[in-house]
């Protein structure tokens, strides 16, 4: 029965490309530390890997190319190559390489063999040869004959597993075999005896019309220490050389570089990390799990929450002897419920580490392609995020990074010249406080400037020639559409449709981007996130008969205004007066078609929300409680409503939605919310 | 009663396929990510009929792994088989030295494998 592995290229896949990963970030660490020599073979070991499962798919493109940077990791490790700047971009650019094949398998398209075969040379060096696959040998079919085979195995054959009846039954699928004992002499009396020690040896008479090849086979396991001498009839003893077995060919190796080492020094000796081998995260067990399957399951866990809930909310209301001891175990179902919310909601959490770990490579080509020197420093990489953030927080980052290493880095000379360090540092860390995940990124470059950015918000009509503006309010001009004081437009960066589309990308996750900066000393940008996407902790609020909630996150205050506190200002409406900052009212009847109870604001409820550094006060007719609530989204059946983020299931069954607080601040500037 | 093979890879793809190709065959597989996790498992109670290692391993490699088995009383002749991508004489020979019974070359198809296993484990 013909076993088919073709089931496992999906997990080949995935875990060359781990292997890839663990190469890159290798290479790049390397390049610091280039005599670490666990580093090495970790790298050698994930090429190694490749190779190895890529012969198992035939997928000898693969195959052959990873053999080759096998073979340049290997001499580094020995010490016969230097690790010198042409031979770390060789590498680097053999990995991308690499993925550029692995994807390309993947995808079943052909590959490009011209950018393979530079990478080839630069490997080698210029000196590869392939060699092509031995060809089997063809044994044409021989009549039968006798064959005697005088087997000496040494005494240590036990000690390796080995078991001669094994060989004498694997003779028999040979041929007929007829067994004579020898050595019997060498035994010693039963008291001086052995019992792991070896002494027999024996003949064997075999007669078969198989090749001396496939007889050979059969000792192939034992002739490294034992004497075997095979003679057919017409005395010809097999040379043990010629019977070896033929295995499939890999590329055994390529010659030494004909062109030298560009220094021509005695390549140091790689001793093993001083440090001690960075320590890695031990390989519990672990099982790949769909992601569909773990959406899936949130989304029961969601409907047990609330189903939970309502059933709290009825024992509320409940007239019977029994109450406490039900109140008592819905408390119970509640704690359960909670917790298995938490760990369910666990599952999807993954390292930020996953999102930071390309980031060096793209630091580095970066400060190649500028001229700059930066380093990029990494911080609370372990901590945890849920993975659809994670998904999505890679692109503003990016952007973030890139700015940081195009526009806000000085080059070498201007940071000399000004007395900082040639080398200029971005510092990405993430850590977790309260119920939310801060991730910073943070450079010492120019900062920002103040002027410039006023100019241009001027010169575009986005301020007035006259309008005051705070520091805070300056910095956050650099988040709208179009806005950019880049004044050269690199292939990176400049066009001023990067900032905006940041914003509002960790808007739309929930959470709020913050700007710190200082003129000639550094910019730093600071995102909020939260913890899941989808649960909301939210004021439940009472508008007419309907019920909303809104974020807790973006609750300031609440409060009933005096009348004196409320104002009208020609052209923004009402507003609220609250130690000193002027606040637009928002009518959540009015922005939802319905009859409250309240139309005066002093005899309803303002609650204060702040998004995008701006503040806006919802009416509402009164404060129901703070829950917590799951988030059902509603674009998949519906089209997005302004001002309304989503909707969820309340404790008494009714549907509540969820107030999108960006959404009411564009209510309030009388704008159209961008989709 | 079915026999049980220690698989030990630090590749999961590789223990994956030989798990799916010895299951097959009415085999009970033990996987291990790397030497020290199947020393691990073996002191903790495994009872291999067969062990296959892969040579290039973290934390432990295929060499010391052979070595350390040779050491334990109950696994002194039990099969091990090398898995290597070489086929040169030299790790075959120093696998030898350190005890280990024979040897599958990567890459192998489920076949040859299975072949291998039958020469050097009673049925």
């Amino acid at each position: 029965m013909k076993i088919d592995l073709s089931r496992f290229q999906a997990a080949f896949f995935e875990e060359s490309a781990e292997h890839v990963t663990t190469m890159e970030e290798g290479l790049l660490q390397l390049e610091r530390r280039p005599d670490d020599l666990d580093l090495i073979n970790r790298i050698f070991r994930a090429a190694h890997s490749i190779k190895g499962n890529s012969g198992m798919f035939k997928l000898t493109a693969i195959t052959e190319f990873t053999h080759l940077l096998e073979n340049l990791l290997d001499q580094l490790r020995t010490g016969q190559r230097t690790l010198t700047k042409p031979v770390m971009d060789a590498l680097l650019e053999s990995t991308d390489g690499l993925k550029h094949l692995i994807e390309a398998a993947k995808t079943g398209e052909a590959h490009d063999e011209g950018r393979i075969a530079i990478l080839r040379e630069r490997l080698t060096g210029g000196a590869v040869h392939i060699e092509a696959p031995p060809v089997a040998a063809v044994h044409s079919p021989r009549a039968s004959r006798r064959v005697k085979i005088e087997w000496t195995p040494g005494p240590t054959l036990f000690q390796r597993g080995l078991d001669p009846v094994q060989i004498v039954k694997e003779l028999e699928h040979v041929g007929r075999v007829q067994t004579i004992l020898r050595g019997l002499e060498a035994l010693p009396a039963l008291a001086d005896l052995d019992p792991e020690r070896c002494y027999l040896a024996w003949t064997f008479v075999l007669d078969t019309a198989e090749s001396d090849q496939t007889i050979a086979e059969v000792f192939e396991f034992v002739r490294e220490d034992s004497q075997i001498v095979m003679e057919a009839d017409a005395a010809l003893v097999c040379p043990s050389i010629a019977c070896d077995s033929v295995t499939p060919a890999v590329p055994t190796g390529t010659s030494v570089p004909s062109r030298s080492t560009a220094t021509g020094d005695v390549p140091p000796a790689m001793v093993p990390n001083p440090a001690g081998p960075v320590a890695k995260k031990s390989d519990g067990a672990s099982i790949r799990v769909d992601t569909e399957k773990i959406d899936k399951l949130i989304n029961l866990v969601g409907e047990l929450v609330i189903t939970q809930s309502m059933l709290s909310q009825l024992g509320n209301h409940f007239e019977s002897p029994d109450l406490p001891v039900l109140q008592e175990r819905l408390a119970q179902l509640e704690r359960n419920t909670r917790e298995i919310q938490e760990r369910v909601m666990s599952i999807r959490m993954l390292p930020v580490a996953m999102v930071f770990n390309k980031f060096p490579r793209v630091v580095r080509d970066l400060a190649a392609k500028s001229g700059k020197d930066i380093q990029l420093i990494l911080a609370g990489e372990e901590t945890e995020l849920d993975k659809t953030v994670i998904e999505s927080i890679g692109d503003p980052l990016t952007h973030l990074i890139r700015n940081a290493a195009d526009h806000a880095l000085e080059s070498p000379e201007e940071r000399l010249a000004l007395g900082k360090p040639a080398q200029g540092t971005v510092r990405l860390s993430a850590y977790q406080e309260g119920g939310n995940i801060y991730i910073s990124v943070q450079d010492d470059g120019r900062g920002l400037n103040r002027d410039k950015i006023v100019a241009k918000a001027r010169a575009s009509g986005i301020i007035g020639p006259d309008e005051q503006l705070s520091d805070e309010q300056v910095w956050l001009l650099i988040f709208r559409a179009g806005f950019s004081t880049a004044e050269k437009v690199t292939e990176v960066s400049g066009r001023g449709v990067g900032m905006d589309v940041v914003r509002r990308n960790i808007e739309g996750l929930g959470g709020t981007i913050a700007i710190k900066t200082e003129a000639g000393q550094g910019t730093t940008f600071l995102l909020k996130l939260p913890l899941t996407l989808a649960i909301v902790e939210g004021m439940a609020v009472r508008v007419g008969s309907e019920t909303y909630l809104v974020p807790l996150l973006s609750i300031i205050e609440s409060l009933q205004p005096s009348a004196g506190a409320v104002k009208t200002i020609v052209g923004k409406g009402q507003v609220i007066n609250v130690r000193g900052l002027y606040i637009p009212i928002v009518r959540l009847y009015e922005a939802f078609h319905l009859e409250a109870d309240h139309t005066e604001p002093t005899q309803a409820i303002l609650i204060i929300v702040e998004t995008e550094s701006e503040r806006v006060a919802l009416m509402v007719d009164e404060l129901l409680g703070q829950q917590q609530v799951v988030i059902k989204n509603l674009e998949q059946n519906f089209h997005k409503v302004d001002g309304i983020a989503g909707a969820t299931i309340l404790g008494d069954g009714t549907v509540g939605f969820i107030v999108d607080v960006r959404g009411m601040l564009a209510i309030s500037r009388g704008v159209a919310v961008a989709a | 009663m079915s026999k049980t093979v220690l698989i030990v890879d630090d590749s999961a793809t590789m223990r994956q396929m030989v798990n799916f190709t010895l299951t097959g065959a009415g085999f009970t597989v033990v996987e291990a990510g790397d030497g020290a996790d199947a020393v691990k498992k073996l002191t903790a109670g495994t009872k291999p009929n067969l062990v296959i290692t892969d040579l290039n391993m973290p934390n432990m490699d295929g060499i010391s792994l052979i070595k350390e088995i040779r050491k334990m009383g109950t696994l002194k002749f039990t099969p091990i088989l090398m898995l290597t991508t070489e086929s040169t004489d030299d790790k075959k020979k120093e696998g030898q030295a350190a005890g280990a019974t024979g040897w599958i070359v990567k890459p192998f198809n489920p076949e040859q494998m299975l072949k291998v296993i039958a020469k050097v484990l009673p049925s």
